[in-house]
């Protein structure tokens, strides 16, 4: 049989043990020989590379198949172990295994009746319990250890030892540890029954526990591991081969030892060499155990760690491969481009070839490639003819002859030109936008070229980025790219649904000058930049604006031209907002910009409701594509001739603002001064919960940033609206006015860790200063601006900052990366299925309708299924405004279209006609077009959900800060946020970093202050050592404790709180109410009086374990208790609380105390509220269905190994996830079967994913 | 502090179903459940799970092998509804 006939799709693939009988039936040649080669370079027969394994050498035949080096696949050879050993992957299966059954009987530790009931459950296995399996291993588990005596044939039973890795002790009465060799062991598994190991959850027909001792050994073919010849000559042996060779070599001296009758001493230690290379030859970093190692010191690299890790088998070479046909250079920026083009350089475009059939239609176009040859573009590298041979063009002599034989049905490969479809990608691909669909346009020099406004989804710059690219080869692959990836199709983000393409950094800067007040262009002007932005000859010129004395365009006139006629809109530009405030001053009636500047809220990328968003979503991206493309074309011509540019002189600010800004900084000196005497004096005003240290450092810390504040004010005002920098800044096309200030003012304090610069040397941060300078300078603060340069000393604290800048940004990567590659495994697999639920591929459902009402965040307006006011807004306009339509007429159509609405949709719909005064006619039209636009945005069934809520989530992850510690509500309240809160609650932890809780309280308790502190107090833990003054452990046995009043008093204690709380009947406990004095007497050595002082100053006076501190805050009309720790089953307890809205932000808790259900809610408002506190924005539908699946087996899985990745029914996508070598193993002694549902499973085995294109076939009738 | 006096008054102190963040769940009658289980053509072990030890379970007092309708308020569809299916806890 040839390798092509034997060439079939995996339909699943069952995991089992070899059983020695199986090893040997596979086995082609025994191997006996450590030598490899003979002297003469052949190989040994019965050696390692045996030509019966298979062969490498080209030409050589394989000794058992007949085959060629390329069509052998390899075949197995076998060792005879003298000896038995345990097989390292499965040792703690057999510990399991001995511990759990009889010595002597081999029967289960459990009585007949037991065995009866575990068997009844499991063959009755209900639906309602569904985990039932792993729960019955764990019973037994727990039982067996207790038994003492076998049910069955009534021995006694010793305890068995188990010595990492592979040693196993018997723990006899005597207690005598015997040694339980190999051999034995073997002994025992075989004696254990089918019945048994099946209630222990083992597939006995596929691994029988006798197997997982080794007798015989399995040796790989030689193509698993091959030898590279050097240049010198000289072989060097695959790591495996150098292992297998140790294997054999001991095994040798095992057999010839016994069999010469050495002291059975020296067989044991030769044993457990045996055993120590077999066991490295599996893993090579077992713990316990010396790796072993090559000559060069290098340690081996065995199966195991073939199989594991990122550049292991799993991930390396099966989830992902190398690819042919993509190309890989330095990317630069080229606005004259198609926003869906991408140049290619010439090279590359001879490189890079499509496959293309002929036919009468395009003979004599190949034909022409063909006489251009491989050389000369647009040519051809290959033809392929209909026999299957190709011929390289390189080598050809007479093109001609080829173009000639040319005929239907041959295929040439052609170079990549003008038009054809490629795949452009950057890495980290972290969102489906960093694949993207480009058309080719073929260019000189030699880097890829691409649209500037591409940039954001892309998220790549200029500098020295490399890109790569894709050709698909296919008509298959070319057209789905065509339908589903081009740019124009990825305008719109589905984590926000808006516009992630847009314009950037000069294009927004030329859009402002442009059209702001006072630009106006000469006819010939106006035409060649409207030439340059793509206007056709049927376009209309517009009346210019002035004609006195010449004719005069203005620059908003321009901007019109290539806005759809009947565009209506208004917004506010960032300008505006900048200046004024939210005043909607972009007004665009008919397709003309009336007023108001365009800028980056308006064509920006990553702005939703900009202009580009609406005609992307009123008019389609291809609409989008082309407006984008002519004004940004337009707008480049347009700054390209004005200019623009940004000078040291603009930076440059007038002697009297100086001096402003100087004065005041030396007013925040006196400031930070005065603070100092304060707390030197001891007349700091107190900042609740904070020592006097830190409430300093606090104030201090606020003088100073507020001083920066100031100053860039200052700067920022002197500066004219003409000012290069002023402009960047507030059209958002690049830095922002606290730049500008650190620019011209003051560059501001300098921190590490988020504190003023303090360590270094004793007391003081650099040796320049006093010990305990308390002056700003000494912890970092720097006056001197950008412009001016900094002082040596200020640089460094600069650099220091700087420094943990660099630091923050590598570590962030590396957490959002993983944290990506976790959301991304857990969730790769579910999808839309066609009744719009979410499933994973067994048909688990995980939402019984996507988002909760079905719309697909990417086709979404901003997140909502329909715009009302704008649909109502724009339907007003052909509306007869003296016929408002009455509130009946409304209900009435809206019951009429609304039947499939969903009710908040409904409720909107039916307020915003009310309030509308449509007649009857528009209001139906409304309504027509709501349920349109609802089907329109409805998700498509075989959308991988899954995996864009997974990049909606992990994507922002790499921008958001990492060490955030802030202050949430109240001062003294500090709560994790950022990365590391999301990381947590993704990672389900039981306790996070900082709980803390919001109790709220009831009717009376609300209203005043003085009743919401005394709840407080009840709900803080307070122990003695928080109400004393001091305590003295005297050495006659005494501990006096000297209690404060005003400690007692602010957490509303006495002293009996106290006494009641250390009473104990071995302490004679004595107290002085007229000195607030408690002593004990005890009569211990002194020694342990200490102990029991400790003791006593950690018991509990009153309060809630776990509850550090409170804080009583007004909110609105109420008072309500903020605290830091949590526990909200006893809070909800105490009397006052209001059982029904206290809450924590520990949703372990949660889910403990108020369920599954509260926990899910929970989860979605930890996560967006994290989300949303870093200005992130994403769809809710994404958040809510990694909440739905951290839930939904009933209780709160983390997404990672440990939880839903873990879980998941496919071995192969468990094992590419993480723990791959144990993974593998469990899978083949419980005999699972890989199904092949999910994504990484059919990426693994290569076959297509059943999601989306993947999940349809085509489905023919028999004939 | 409270004090634990009557079998009630346990009750009323554990309550949960009122709390802000518990939706309303509701025991599905053996009708509903087959309609349910018919509506999205899926076995009952294809649903989601809510654990027969889960707070709101023993306040309702639904049994393993219930189907259990919870009321959402959701932010994109007002209201909507899930189901889980009540089992044995691991």
């Amino acid at each position: 049989m040839s390798l092509e006939e034997s060439i079939k799709s995996v339909g699943g693939i069952r995991f089992a043990l070899s059983s020695p009988s199986e090893i040997r039936k596979y086995s082609v040649a025994e191997i006996t020989a450590p030598e490899t080669y003979d002297e003469d370079g052949m190989p040994v027969q019965g050696g390692l590379m045996d030509n019966r394994l298979g062969t490498l050498e080209p030409g050589q035949k394989c000794a058992t198949c007949g085959n060629t080096a390329p069509k052998c696949p390899g075949h197995f050879g076998h060792i005879e172990l003298a000896e038995p050993v345990i097989h390292i992957a499965f040792v703690d299966d057999i510990h399991k295994l001995l511990v759990s059954t009889c010595r002597a009987c081999g029967r289960l530790l459990l009585s007949q009746e037991d065995i009866n009931e575990y068997g009844k459950r499991l063959s009755e296995k209900s639906s309602a319990s569904p985990m039932l399996v792993e729960i019955i291993s764990r019973e037994i588990l727990a039982k067996v250890k207790k038994t003492k005596e076998c049910f069955f044939c009534g021995r006694g039973q010793y305890e068995i030892e188990f010595t990492k890795p592979t040693v196993f002790h018997e723990i006899t009465e005597t207690g005598g540890a015997t040694r339980l060799l190999p051999v034995a062991i073997r002994e025992r598994l075989e004696r254990i029954t089918n019945d048994d190991l099946k209630l222990m959850g083992y597939d006995p027909s596929s691994a029988r526990p006798e197997w997982l001792v080794l007798q015989v050994l399995p040796v790989p073919p030689v193509a698993v591991r091959p030898s590279i010849t050097l240049e010198s000559g000289i072989r060097s042996e695959d790591d495996l081969t150098h292992k297998i060779v140790d294997i054999l070599r001991v095994n040798q001296r095992v057999r010839e030892s016994k069999e010469s009758g050495t002291p059975p001493l020296i067989v044991q230690d030769l044993v457990d060499l045996l055993q120590y290379h077999v066991t490295t030859y599996f893993d090579n970093e077992v713990s316990g155990i010396p790796q072993a190692h090559h000559r060069s010191g290098r340690p081996l690299k065995t199966i195991s760690q073939r199989l594991k890790g990122k550049e292991g088998r799993f991930r390396g070479s099966l989830s992902g491969k190398r690819v042919d046909f993509s190309s890989r250079t330095v990317i630069s920026p080229d606005p004259s481009l198609d926003i869906s083009e991408v140049g290619v350089p010439f090279e590359v475009a001879k490189k890079l070839t499509i496959p293309e059939k002929a036919s009468p239609w395009n003979i004599e176009f190949l034909k022409k490639l063909i006489l251009n040859g491989p050389f000369k573009h647009p040519g051809a590298n290959y033809i392929i003819r209909p026999d299957g041979i190709k011929i390289r063009l390189d080598y050809v002599t007479d093109l001609q002859m080829h173009a000639d034989t040319l005929a239907p049905s041959f295929i040439v490969e052609r170079h990549l030109t003008d038009g054809d479809i490629v795949i452009f990608n950057r890495q980290p691909s972290l969102h489906r936008m960093s694949v993207m669909a480009h058309y080719v346009k073929v260019l000189p020099y030699r880097t890829f070229r691409l649209h500037p406004a591409v940039c954001p989804p892309y998220n790549s710059d200029f500098d020295g980025d490399e890109m790569n690219l894709h050709v698909p080869q296919s008509e298959e692959a070319r057209s789905e790219a065509l339908t589903l990836m081009r740019v124009q199709d990825q305008i719109l983000s589905p984590r926000y649904g808006g516009p992630i393409i847009g314009g950037i950094r000069d294009f927004l800067t030329a859009a402002y000058l442009l059209t702001k007040e006072g630009t106006f262009l000469t006819k010939e002007e106006f035409t060649s930049l409207a030439l340059a932005g793509g206007m056709t000859p049927n376009m209309e010129l517009p009346k210019p604006e002035k004609t006195d004395p010449v004719p005069l365009y203005s620059g908003r006139q321009l901007f019109s031209l290539f806005l759809p006629r009947d565009f209506n809109y208004v917004l506010v530009s960032k300008w505006e907002k900048s200046l004024r405030g939210a005043t909607k001053d972009v007004v665009i009636k008919d397709g003309t910009l009336i007023s108001g500047v365009i800028d980056r809220a308006a064509i920006g990328a990553e702005e939703s409701d900009s202009i580009l968003h609406r005609i992307a979503k009123d008019y389609g991206t291809e609409q989008a594509r082309r407006f984008l493309n002519s004004t940004l074309r337009l707008l480049k011509a347009f700054i390209t001739r004005s200019g623009f540019s940004y000078g040291f002189d603009e930076l440059e600010l007038p002697h009297e603002v100086r001096s402003k800004i100087n004065e005041t900084l030396d007013e925040s000196y006196a400031k930070v001064a005065d603070l100092n005497a304060q707390y030197k004096k001891g007349t700091l005003p107190e900042t609740r919960g904070l020592s006097p240290e830190s409430a300093l450092e606090f104030y201090v810390a606020n003088e100073l940033s507020r001083a920066r504040e100031k100053a860039g004010r200052i700067a920022d005002k002197s500066f004219s609206i003409q000012n290069a920098g002023i402009i960047m800044a507030r059209t958002g096309a690049r830095g922002s006015t606290l730049n500008l200030g650190q620019m011209t003012a003051a560059l501001g304090q300098q921190s590490v860790r988020g504190k003023r610069i303090e360590k270094g040397y004793q007391k003081r941060a650099l040796p320049h200063f006093n010990k305990a300078d308390p002056s700003p300078d000494a912890r970092g603060f720097v006056r001197s601006n950008y412009r001016d340069g900094l002082n040596p000393i200020e640089f460094f604290f600069h650099a220091m900052g700087g420094r943990e800048g660099l630091v923050d940004t590598a570590v962030r990567t590396q957490q959002s990366g993983y944290m990506q590659r976790r959301l991304v495994n857990a969730l790769e697999h579910l999808k839309v299925e066609y009744d719009l639920t979410v499933r994973d591929p067994n048909g688990n459902v995980i939402q019984f309708r996507y988002g909760e009402d079905g719309i697909d965040p990417a086709k979404s307006d901003h997140g909502r299924a329909v715009n009302l006011e704008r649909l109502i807004d724009t339907t007003a306009l052909t509306s007869d405004q003296n016929k408002p339509a009455a509130e009946s007429t409304i209900e009435r159509a809206v019951e009429k279209y609304g039947g499939e609405l969903n009710p908040r949709l409904r409720e909107d719909l039916l307020r915003d006609l009310k309030s509308s005064k449509l007649d009857p006619k528009s209001v139906e039209k409304v309504c027509e077009k709501v349920v349109e636009l609802v089907t329109k945005g409805t998700v498509e069934p075989g959308e991988a959900s899954g995996i864009v809520a997974a990049q909606s989530i992990g994507e922002p992850g790499t921008q958001m800060t990492l060490r955030t510690f802030h202050f949430a509500g109240v001062k003294e309240r500090d709560v994790t946020l950022g990365l590391p809160r999301l990381i947590e609650l993704v990672d389900a932890r039981k306790q996070p970093a900082t709980p803390s809780m919001d109790v709220f309280l009831v009717e009376d308790y609300k209203k005043s202050n003085e009743k919401a502190v005394k709840v407080a107090n009840e709900i803080r833990f307070t122990k003695v050592a928080n109400v004393i003054d001091r305590v003295e452990v005297l050495v006659q046995g005494e501990i006096d404790i000297y209690l404060s009043k005003a400690r007692l008093a602010e957490r509303q204690c006495t002293l009996d709180d106290v006494l009641a709380a250390i009473q104990s009947p071995k302490r004679k406990i004595e107290s002085d109410e007229r000195r607030n004095l408690i002593t004990v007497k005890m009569e211990v050595d002194f020694a342990s009086l200490h102990i029991h002082k400790n003791k006593i100053l950690n018991q509990k006076v009153k309060g809630i374990p776990g509850i550090d501190r409170v804080t009583v805050v007004k909110e609105g009309e109420e008072w309500k208790i903020q605290t830091s720790g949590s526990n909200l089953a006893k809070v909800r307890q105490i009397e006052g609380v209001d059982k029904t809205r206290t809450t924590t932000n520990n949703t372990f808790e949660i889910y403990q105390t108020l369920g599954i259900e509260a926990a899910r809610n929970a989860l979605v408002k930890e996560i967006m509220g994290t989300l949303e506190e870093q200005g992130l924005e994403v769809d809710i539908r994404h958040v809510y269905l990694v909440a739905d699946l951290m839930t939904s087996k009933g209780f709160l899985q983390q997404i990672g190994r440990h939880g839903v990745a873990g879980t998941k029914t496919s071995v192969l996508a468990r094992a590419a996830f993480e723990i791959t070598v144990p993974t593998l193993a469990e899978a083949a002694v419980r005999g699972e079967t890989e199904e092949l549902r999910g994504v990484t499973e059919n990426v693994i085995v290569g076959l297509p994913i059943p999601v989306g294109t993947g999940m349809i076939d085509v489905f023919m009738r028999g004939v | 502090m409270a004090k634990k006096t009557k079998k009630e008054d346990i009750i009323e102190e554990t309550k949960v179903t009122d709390h802000k963040l518990v939706p309303k769940h509701e025991i599905l009658s053996e009708d509903g459940k087959k309609q349910i289980l018919s509506r999205f053509n899926a076995t009952e072990e294809q649903f989601p799970f809510l654990f027969s030890t889960d707070p709101v379970v023993r306040e309702i007092q639904a049994k393993p092998g219930d189907m259990v309708k919870i009321t959402r308020v959701s932010d994109t569809a007002g209201e909507c509804f899930y189901y889980r299916y009540v089992v044995e806890a691991v």
